[in-house]
């Protein structure tokens, strides 16, 4: 090699060209200076360099020349040379061998090789004629293409172009376009130089052929005479050929104006400009190419104005990548065309469907399969290399189906972003062909790709990086840790891809929520990979692509997993860390009066300080005796945690209430927990605890009543006059014992202890702290409205505590009753003593001024009994009106445990028996529910 | 050392261009041992093969036509 490579590139030539013309230096000098300026010349080689190609190529060659045993031959001998690697440039000196090979059964060397030199300037090859007729517009040929000349040029031939297509008609040999004359003469091998050349020139031989046959009655053609040559069929000066369209074409493809197509901004399409003669078949194919243009433009204006919108998102920008990607594509195809285009210039035939056929491979393979069954039977051969209308028609079919579903595309997603655009893409992907299925899939994988990964991310971790609000979940930066689990998260409804289902989607925002409430409100520093063994995210779109095709089993079956693990370990760490069980039993214990020894004897310690007026009342003395209450019952073996947070609390004071109006138990819920207690959460336990409390209050009362009535009544026996006073008092007392006890039995076991259970089954069934929030929370609802606090049974809680006033008044009542009647005897018992120790010590007993002074006593004590009775007799009076009527509301309200209530209060049908409307409603429920049967 | 290195190297060079000049044979080029050698160098320099192929054709059709005149001459 060192030796061949001293001599230059010059001095070879000149060997070579000694060498095969045969003659001495001298006498070949002129060959050598044209070999020379060939060589150096800027002759850009059109060709891969890549040794495989042209291999391959050599064997279809050899091939096509039925010599299959020299192929092989060639393929061995091919083998030898790569392992040899004393060449360089192996494809180069294959590719000389090539382009110098000859077919031996084909007589050689028939073409005019004239055409070589013309190849070496392939737009002078192709203009040449034109110039002749037209010499003046030689300076504003070809590349100049928008230039005053062209327009001049065009409008020449709009004029003509309109009388040509009459001459066709009225004379036309044959209507037949040139390209599918072209398309399918049969050529041989010796015509292809010139059929090549031909091609450079607008027209093709054949229609030059038949051209003295329409021309001839039209008389000889004269280069003056330019108005009747235009009207010849086929004549390059007149009409625009196919040539000049295809190249114009492959410029429309890519958006750009060419020299006849041009955009018309009135009708937003690329046409052939009116002026401009083509025949109609022509111009039909041209405009249904520039079709590609069109919806090229449209997708490259979308991708080009939303690559630079940074807002637009991550979603947006892979949507764009995709986009671009598929053109990338299409553009991959016009370059192959547009080599196509040159090759043809410059006579190579062989090598040009080659390079579509590598693109269309990527694109369509069974086109493919077509084309290469069309060679193989050898139809064609001469005719590959030009590039008709037509064959683009067929060739781009595939690519302009493509670019009207990318349009689509870009039209649908127009104004959308993050989710909502995959949604979108998604729609498309619903598509009975499988081409336009792989096509929307592909994009979609793309597209969708960067939700998955926020939702990995956030599923795995936690963390929301959606700098775009793409993503479904949307963060509420300004809401304290207290109220995170509530308000912080929450979901775009709009953002949410149709691929993913609401239940999914509700599953994602709650697997994130539960992680970060872990971190930020439990300060829980497991590491989210212990919670969850297979944290992996999405690394590729492939792998997104895997998902998409597996949304119901992988997809579901991860996102499934994480909400289980994460869910569980939340629960866990509330229930261990945070004792959130036995702060719900604590709940029912202290504030719903489960508790009843504490309750019993708090009140025991409470009575005398409440009842005092309210403004009286300190909080410290208060928590005193709770803290007595809490230490002298069962209430101190519970949980030192629980204890802590139980204190007392004393609502806002009105004029005129006593400590009982005021008094109320409160418990203290900070931290997680207070996530399942919420502020209005605590505000319906106080409002229950109220009621609780009074309705136990009352109960009380009656208990004290009753003790009175117990204690007094063998005292007052020896007053025969009270008898029918206390019997009044007992009737009445034990009527409201009843009432008030049986009140208390719903409300206890038919209201409390059912929510309870029925709060407790969910609990333990609860999979996640929605769940338990949620059933606590109708819990609460349901003892709130069963316990009649609800602004339903506004009016009979009305009545109820009406009641309940009447019970105290009752009290009041029999308080004075006993101290005055206690008094009198108390007096009486003294003035006894006092006779007693006078008729002991031997006086009178009793002066007459005294037993005058006693009697009148009892005359006045004995006048305030009917009184009394009177006072007794309005409060019953009052008291049973009102009973009466809280049965009647009771009767018709919708809840059944109320209704049985009402049988219990008036278990021995006194009051249905007093008022017609209880006996009317009973009929009416008995009526209803027999109708419902 | 060196000769037989270089003894090495000239053996490959020939066996390389004897399988060039049997795939010059099978493809029917029409070039000989020492036009090949030439153009095997002027590829290996680096010039474009499609001009070389142009030239030699040209060339060939040059020393055809010039032989048709002498021979009309004679």
């Amino acid at each position: 090699m060192a030796t061949i490579d001293q001599k230059s590139p010059n001095v070879l030539l000149q060997s070579l060209c000694c060498r095969i013309t045969g003659k001495s230096e001298a006498e070949v000098a002129h060959q050598f200076q044209y070999a020379v300026r060939v060589i150096g010349s800027n002759y850009a080689p059109t060709i891969e360099r890549d040794e495989f190609l042209v291999s391959e190529k050599i064997k279809k060659e050899l091939l096509k020349q039925r010599r299959e045993g020299d192929a092989a031959l060639f393929s061995e001998l091919h083998r030898k040379l790569q392992t040899q690697g004393v060449l360089k440039q192996r494809w180069s000196v294959l590719y000389l061998l090539l382009s110098l090979c000859e077919d031996p059964r084909k007589p050689s060397r028939v073409g005019n090789y004239g055409a070589l030199f013309a190849q070496a300037l392939p737009r002078d090859a192709h203009s040449t004629p034109f110039y002749c007729t037209r010499p003046q517009s030689l300076p504003l040929s070809y590349p100049e293409r928008l230039g005053p000349g062209a327009a001049q040029i065009s409008t020449s031939m709009g004029t003509s172009g309109i009388s040509s297509l009459g001459v066709y008609s009225l004379n036309g040999p044959t209507p037949t376009p040139q390209s599918l004359l072209a398309g399918h003469q049969p050529q041989s091998a010796g015509q292809q130089l010139g059929s090549r050349l031909a091609w450079a020139l607008p027209t093709t031989p054949n229609a030059s052929t038949l051209a003295p046959t329409s021309r001839a009655p039209l008389g000889p053609p004269a280069l003056s005479n330019r108005a009747p040559r235009p009207r010849r069929d086929g004549d390059p000066t007149s009409e625009v050929g196919e040539g000049a369209l295809v190249r114009d074409i492959l410029y429309v493809f890519q958006g750009i104006d060419g020299k006849f197509i041009k955009m018309s901004n009135t009708e937003n399409c690329y046409k052939i400009d009116s002026k401009v003669a083509v025949c109609k078949s022509l111009r039909d194919t041209s405009s249904r190419l520039a079709e590609l243009g069109w919806l090229h433009n449209k997708i490259r204006k979308y991708t080009d104005s939303r690559s630079l919108d940074r807002a637009f998102g991550l979603v947006g920008q892979s949507f764009c990548a995709s986009l671009h990607q598929e053109l990338k594509e299409y553009y991959r195809l016009l370059s192959v065309l547009h080599s196509q285009v040159t090759d043809t210039r410059s006579a190579r035939c062989t090598s040009s469907p080659e390079g579509i056929f590598r693109v269309l491979q990527a694109i369509r393979p069974v086109f493919l399969f077509q084309l290469q069954v069309e060679e193989d039977q050898g139809v064609n051969l001469g005719v590959e290399s030009s590039l008709t209308l037509r064959r683009l028609l067929v060739w781009t079919y595939d690519p302009k189906v493509r670019l009207k579903t990318l349009a689509a595309l870009v039209d649908f997603c127009q104004g959308r972003k993050g989710g909502e655009l995959a949604s979108a893409v998604h729609a498309y992907g619903k598509t009975g062909d499988p081409q336009m299925r792989a096509l929307v899939q592909h994009i979609l994988s793309l597209v969708s790709h960067p939700i998955l990964n926020f939702l990995y991310r956030w599923i795995y971790d936690g963390e929301l990086e959606d700098t775009y609000h793409e993503f479904f979940v949307a963060s509420d930066p300004t809401v304290k840790t207290d109220r995170l689990w509530h308000d912080k998260y929450s979901l775009r409804k709009s953002m949410i891809p149709t691929f993913i289902t609401m239940d999914q989607a509700r599953k994602v925002l709650l697997i994130g929520k539960s992680i970060n409430f872990l971190h930020q409100v439990c300060h829980d520093r497991t590491s989210p990979g212990k919670i969850l063994p297979a944290a992996k995210s999405v690394d590729s779109p492939k792998d997104a692509a895997e998902l998409l095709s597996d949304l119901e089993g992988a997809f579901q079956g991860k996102i499934d997993a994480a909400y289980f693990e994460t869910s569980k370990y939340l629960l866990n760490v509330l229930n261990q860390n945070y004792l959130l069980l036995e702060h719900l039993q604590a709940m029912r214990r202290y504030l719903l009066l489960g508790q009843g020894d504490f309750i019993r004897h708090l009140m025991d310690l409470l009575k005398p300080e409440l009842a005092r007026p309210a403004t009286t009342l300190y909080q410290h003395n208060l928590t005193g005796i709770l803290e007595t209450a809490v230490r002298a019952t069962n209430a101190q073996y519970d949980n030192a945690e629980i204890l802590k947070r139980l204190d007392v609390r004393l609502l806002e004071v009105s004029p005129g209430d006593t400590g009982w109006d005021v008094f109320s138990l409160d418990y203290h819920v900070e931290g997680p927990i207070a996530t399942v207690f919420t502020r209005e959460c605590m505000n319906h336990y106080l409002r229950v605890f109220n009621f609780l409390w009074r309705a136990k209050r009352m109960e009380y009362i009656l208990t004290d009543i009753w003790k009175g009535q117990m204690c007094n009544a063998k005292l007052l026996k020896s007053m025969p006059e009270l008898s029918g006073v206390l019997h009044q008092c007992h009737i009445l007392a034990s009527e409201m014992v009843h009432f008030i006890h049986q009140m208390q039995y719903y409300i206890t076991f038919e209201v409390l202890e059912c929510c309870c259970d029925e709060l407790w089954n969910k609990v333990e069934k609860a999979q996640d702290l929605d769940h338990i929030i949620a059933a606590h929370e109708e819990f609460l609802d349901s003892v709130i409205s069963r316990c009649l606090l609800d602004s339903n049974s506004r009016s009979l809680l009305n009545q109820l505590r009406a009641i309940f006033d009447q019970i105290i008044e009752f009290q009041n009542a029999q308080d004075s009753l006993y101290r005055s009647a206690l008094e009198e005897l108390t007096l009486r018992l003294q003035f006894e003593e006092r006779k007693k120790q006078k008729d002991a010590e031997g006086e009178w007993g009793v002066t007459a001024e005294q037993e005058a002074e006693e009697n009148r006593r009892i005359q006045e004590f004995q006048e305030t009994i009917p009184k009394m009775r009177s006072q007794l007799r309005i409060l019953t009076h009052f008291y049973q009106g009102i009973v009466q009527q809280f049965l009647v509301l009771i009767m018709t309200s919708p809840d059944e445990s109320l209704r049985f209530l009402s049988f219990r209060l008036d278990f021995n049908e006194h009051y249905r028996a007093r008022d017609p409307r209880l006996r009317a409603s009973l009929g009416a429920t008995r009526s209803r529910r027999s109708s419902n049967i | 050392m060196a000769s037989t290195a270089n003894a090495n190297n000239m053996n490959a060079v020939r066996e390389t261009m004897d399988v060039l000049l049997e795939i010059s044979r099978l493809l029917n080029t029409g070039l000989d041992m020492e036009s090949l050698s030439i153009c095997v160098r002027l590829c290996e320099q680096g010039i474009n093969p499609e001009a070389l192929s142009s030239v030699i054709k040209e060339l060939r059709k040059a020393s055809e036509s010039l032989k048709v005149s002498e021979n009309s001459t004679n």
